[in-house]
């Protein structure tokens, strides 16, 4: 007999609620581990990484989730979840996981696997662009060059900014990694 | 003197020059110099870098580190965010020969080569170092005591935790700046979930404004409770989410708040006798004169 219910209205509703071997990437996991240093297949759904999140009681965002994802081989469902990008980064789960899995590192990952899906945030791309432009990710502007002025600091501060033959070294290691030409394509192309 | 080359990051010395300016200044009070850091850039930030290619946040971090290598000086910095970069990439190059050999293949394509022979401090983890300064010399520095102000203090995620990466031993209530805060003459005050995050990090602020917001709605909440008259931060990136978040909460959620916001070496700064120009307090998107007219 093949497990399942005998009323087959519930065995219905439950159908697709089984796990689907056929949905899981198994390299995912490694792909994961190696990136995040982490350990995510040690981990027993606790939840103490969730009930540590800031994120956690004001969306559907769940860290413990994104683990069992991992632990799964769940590739699609993980990259292409948006809760994926409201990880603040606190690490508040990394300290607290009692199996010493570094949750936070584990979303960092993912969100490098999914850039390499182009799915990324606008937000992101554009401090890309502007790092390779000035070589810095909030660049000055008039207002504060004057403000720097009035407290006796120089107008650009000593970062490349004062010093911009420091950039083509910046976009040299950039461009190794086609950091630019990617953010450009992907923001040409529209909505992401 | 103590000497360090000063990495200044971004929002610092392009947003809050204030902070940049009072770190130099009341620093060379306490016996601290800071060098210009010439051609640094971003950290680059942890968040927006790290998220989508951890190899190129190496690099560029390491290519930031070298040019103190270059200079033989440990680097000395203000910002949470470029100490989670500067700091951790700086260790984990120390201790893992693979990832060091891959950056360096990098950096030898701009006649770099970093070689892990400095160490890198946030200047308030410095100023806690009775060693090198500690808040009995800060004390004595002291020459307008911030005396019957309540103020909250916020360390930011990124300088203490993940804690087996940091020198420090305590993320979960950790009181050493407040003991910088006493020092100073204010009282620091304690409140509830002290140790949450202001929201902006890993790319969120710029993601999903309203949900970052919404965590830093909750720590004001929780601040004006305990009845502070200003929040302190070692964190430019938390400053902005503070100060300018504030005014955003109120259009976004209508709720109103008016707490000043200030970096601990703006706070120091007015502590040394600084006026509030030398410290382009005026910058802030909160007026700061509710707490100035306790203390001028
Ligand atoms: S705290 Fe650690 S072990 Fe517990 S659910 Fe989260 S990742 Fe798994
Ligand atoms: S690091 Fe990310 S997932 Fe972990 S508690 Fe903080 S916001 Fe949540």
């Amino acid at each position: 007999m093949v497990k399942g219910y005998s009323d087959p209205a519930m065995e219905e509703k439950f159908q697709d609620r089984y796990f689907h071997t056929t949905d899981s990437n198994p390299e995912f996991l490694k792909d994961v581990e190696k990136l995040s240093r982490s350990i995510p297949h040690m981990c027993f759904q606790c939840g103490t990484c969730t009930g540590s999140c800031p994120s956690a009681p004001r969306s559907s965002y769940r860290i413990r989730k994104f683990v069992r994802r991992a632990v799964l081989g769940l590739e699609k469902e993980a990259l292409t979840d948006p809760d994926l990008w409201l990880c603040t980064t606190c690490y508040s789960c990394t300290d607290r996981c009692p199996r010493d899995i570094a949750p936070t590192d584990v979303i960092m990952a993912m969100r490098n696997l999914a850039f390499k899906w182009d799915i990324v945030p606008r937000n992101f791309l554009k401090t890309i662009q502007l790092i390779y432009k000035t070589g810095h990710g909030v660049p000055n502007n008039d207002v504060n060059r004057a403000a720097r002025l009035k407290l006796g600091l120089e107008a650009e501060p000593e970062t490349t900014h004062k010093y911009p033959e420091y950039l083509p070294g910046i976009r040299k290691i950039m461009d190794h990694y086609h950091m630019k030409e990617i953010a450009d394509r992907i923001l040409s192309e529209g909505e992401h | 003197m103590h000497q360090y080359a000063f990495f200044l990051g971004c929002i610092a010395p392009n947003r809050y020059p204030g902070c940049e300016a009072a770190a130099i200044k009341t620093s060379e009070k306490l016996g601290i110099e800071l060098l210009p850091l010439k051609g640094a850039s971003c950290c680059p930030a942890p968040g927006a870098f790290g998220a989508v290619d951890l190899n190129v946040w190496y690099a560029m971090a390491a290519r930031n580190i070298v040019l103190a290598e270059q200079m033989n000086k440990d680097i000395a910095l203000i910002c949470n965010g470029c100490y989670k970069s500067i700091y951790e990439v700086n260790e984990r190059l120390k201790h893992d020969d693979e990832l060091r050999d891959g950056v360096n293949e990098v950096l030898a394509e701009i006649d770099m080569e970093y070689k892990g022979s400095i160490d890198v401090y946030h200047l308030a983890e410095i100023y806690a170092d009775k060693k090198v300064c500690g808040p009995d010399k800060i004390r004595e520095s002291v020459v307008r005591p911030l005396d019957g102000t309540k103020v909250a203090v916020h360390y930011g995620c990124h300088l203490l935790k993940p804690i087996k990466e940091r020198r420090f031993t305590d993320a979960e209530n950790p009181m050493w700046m407040e003991e910088l805060v006493a020092a100073l003459g204010a009282e620091p005050v304690q409140y509830r979930n002290k140790m949450e995050c202001c929201g902006a990090g890993g790319g969120v602020r710029g993601f999903d404004l309203a949900h970052s917001l919404d965590i830093t709605n909750e720590k004001l909440t929780n601040i004006n409770e305990a009845g502070a008259d200003a929040i302190t931060e070692v964190c430019p990136f938390c400053q902005l989410q503070f100060d300018r978040g504030q005014i955003e909460i109120g259009e976004k959620f209508g709720i109103e708040w008016h707490i000043p916001v200030l970096h601990y070496n703006e706070l120091l700064g007015l502590a040394q006798g600084m006026s509030p120009q030398e410290l382009a307090l005026d910058l802030h998107a909160i007026d700061c004169k509710p707490f100035l007219d306790k203390i001028l």
